[in-house]
């Protein structure tokens, strides 16, 4: 799957859950509909949405999506248009999160993040595991194979939903079970 | 060949061995708050026929904005309630309810050995028990429920061994900003934190929880304690634990929840805590923290300097502040509050001050030993159990530009209310604070007579 796109340059790192976005927005009990409060708890993020209208790659320094477990920082940036986020790191929650919601999170040494930066656009090849600067610079990156099938097909629940009976099996098995169960 | 704990319990809950070194967890306990599951539910209900691996393994609380706040959060309750209901899943609710980690814990849901997931960043805190005990996000939850399980990268595993008595005034919360602020703010990422150690055998469970609740503002899957006596008389007759024999028998279990001699581990590290004072955090993440008596760093972020409205070389202790919070699941149980009670007792607040016991259990607990008078005596707000103004959801909101001095896990920017700014700290600090309406150290009252601040 490939995905050509404009980039939202956040040059910040720690950009955490509270900055992509507020605990006063997760009063919902539906995935959709977020997208208008993306990055209104980051200083400065709705006038950076503004200036690059119509960008579906986040690129952003280190640990991006640190602090609270929030999927709705994954589906607010989803119903934005956001198809990826580029970043030399993130949380690990954050990073399961956007796998299960078809946002491509993807790791490059932070080296190369003032040029993907400085890039209006960038084409994103998740089968081919590139990136492609417009003046053809390719940097590769390397995506988790189990989780990826789930980026590309956003399968992590049928995928669960398949385990049922190989879980229930197991724990038959289970002699000692160590919880109060 | 020698097992660190955490391999232990991982190795325990591996049902299969999956592609790019995952796994898939077997989780024996999910718990399950207003605010991530709703979506999770829903999608089951819709998409999977409603069926939930099992109802029994789930406990589901209203927490984070209990009673509902408007129509959105009363919307959150009530599927929660509903499907809690329609799953005969225990639920804690408006008048037994408190903050997930707080409860959870005081209810015996948890214990050495065992898997807990819930959608929730601070699940760290659950750690405490020995249990492997992680936050997650809405789908993953919802996997859970549907499927028992969780599918994980397994962590690294980074020894932490504290040695040293806690004295000078600090408490289990300085610890917590301690390690952070040794190994930083994204030093954990990747690992479970295992501790060790003589200063934490000597900590309560209490304060065990405190230290492992912040474990995820390193960056880390989760914290972990070994279990020992103390965990074991923290659990003996508490409700949803088996009583007699049967309790000794999972006790002799629990007792083999030990890392090996000669464990190997991903990384290890050991601090010295007996010259650690109270830490204030003074930036925007809570490694950015210094003794109560020390000055804001000259190598300090700009960005966090501006946001924070504060200048390299600053003293902490001359910053007035405008709110003093008591509370959240880092500091809330009713060890905090005999500690935040023991500064405020006889004294008056200077600034709004908002004390919040962690669960409706704390509270009552905190009123029989005649706590709620110490604090509304002191002029202090003295609510019901909720997450409150931790995170800026419901209670307590910060105006821009204002200071908090907050007992809570995250001074992120905006956290508490736009352009809050707030200052991490122990309850006992933060007390201290409330009365001088400036950053404070206990200490620092001895001079002020009981009876007043003036």
């Amino acid at each position: 799957m490939k995905h050509d796109g404009a980039v939202l340059p956040v040059d910040k790192a720690n950009v955490d859950t509270d900055q992509i976005i507020p605990a006063h927005h997760l009063t919902g009990v539906e995935t959709t509909g977020l997208g208008k409060h993306l990055f209104t708890g980051m200083s400065g993020g709705t006038a950076l949405l503004e200036a690059y209208p119509g960008a579906s790659i986040v690129v952003a320094r280190e640990n991006f999506g640190c602090g609270s477990s929030r999927e709705h920082a994954a589906w607010a940036l989803l119903d934005r248009g956001f198809r990826a986020v580029i970043a030399p790191s993130f949380a690990r929650i954050f990073l399961e999160n956007a796998y299960n919601n078809g946002v491509a999170p993807i790791v490059v040494e932070a080296a190369e993040i003032d040029a993907l930066l400085a890039s209006k656009r960038l084409t994103i090849d998740l089968d081919a595991e590139t990136v492609t600067r417009e003046d053809g610079t390719v940097l590769r990156f390397t995506l988790d194979p189990l989780r990826k099938a789930f980026l590309l097909s956003g399968g992590y629940m049928s995928f669960m939903a398949s385990r049922v009976e190989a879980v229930r099996s197991w724990l038959a098995a289970r002699n000692a079970t160590p919880v109060g169960s | 060949m020698p097992r660190s704990l955490f391999e232990k319990i991982w190795d325990a809950h591996v049902v299969e061995e999956l592609p790019g070194g995952n796994a898939l967890v077997f989780v024996d306990r999910v718990v399950a708050h207003e605010i991530t599951t709703p979506q999770g539910a829903l999608d089951i209900e819709r998409n999977y026929g409603d069926k939930l691996f099992d109802p029994a393994r789930i406990v589901a609380l209203n927490d984070h904005v209990s009673p509902a706040k408007d129509s959105e959060t009363a919307i959150q309750a009530k599927v929660l309630r509903d499907w809690a209901k329609r799953h005969g899943i225990v639920l804690y609710d408006i008048g037994q309810n408190g903050i997930c980690h707080v409860v959870a814990p005081e209810r015996g849901y948890v214990e050495p050995g065992i898997t807990l997931a819930c959608g929730d960043s601070h699940t760290c805190t659950n750690g405490a028990f020995g249990a492997f005990a992680l936050g997650i996000g809405t789908t993953a939850q919802a996997g859970a429920m549907l499927a028992g399980c969780l599918v994980l990268q397994r962590p690294k595993v980074m020894k932490v061994t504290v040695e040293g008595r806690l004295a000078h005034g600090a408490t289990a919360k300085d610890l917590a900003l301690f390690v952070i602020a040794t190994l930083g703010f994204k030093g954990g990422t990747g690992y479970v934190l295992e501790y060790d150690g003589s200063t934490i055998d000597s900590l309560s469970m209490d304060e065990r929880m405190t230290l492992c609740n912040m474990a995820i503002e390193a960056g880390a899957t989760t914290g972990l304690c070994p279990p020992d006596e103390t965990t074991f008389s923290y659990l003996r007759g508490r409700q949803n634990q088996p009583t007699g024999d049967e309790f000794e028998a999972k006790v002799s279990a629990w007792r083999a929840l030990r890392a090996d001699p000669g464990a190997v581990y991903d990384r290890e590290v050991t601090l010295d805590v007996s010259g650690l004072r109270p830490l204030v955090s003074w930036g925007t993440n809570p490694g950015e923290v210094v003794p109560v008596d020390g000055t804001v760093p000259a190598d300090a972020d700009p960005a966090s300097l501006a946001y924070m409205g504060l200048e390299a070389g600053t003293p902490l202790r001359s910053l007035a502040i405008d709110q003093a919070f008591i509370g959240s699941c880092t500091n809330s149980r009713l060890s905090d509050l005999h500690a935040a009670a023991e500064v405020l007792r006889g004294r008056t607040v200077a600034v709004p001050t908002i004390v919040t016991p962690g669960s409706q259990a704390v509270r009552r607990a905190a009123e029989r030993e005649g706590l709620h008078d110490v604090f509304q005596d002191a002029g202090a707000l003295w609510t019901h159990s909720s997450c409150g103004p931790c995170l800026g959801m419901s209670m307590g909101v910060l105006a821009p530009g204002s200071r908090c001095v907050s007992s809570s896990n995250r001074n992120f920017p905006g956290r508490m209310g736009a352009g809050g700014r707030v200052h991490l700290a122990s309850p006992a600090v933060v007390a201290a604070s409330a009365v001088l309406g400036r950053i404070a150290a206990p200490e620092e009252l001895a001079a002020v007579a009981v009876g007043g601040a003036s």
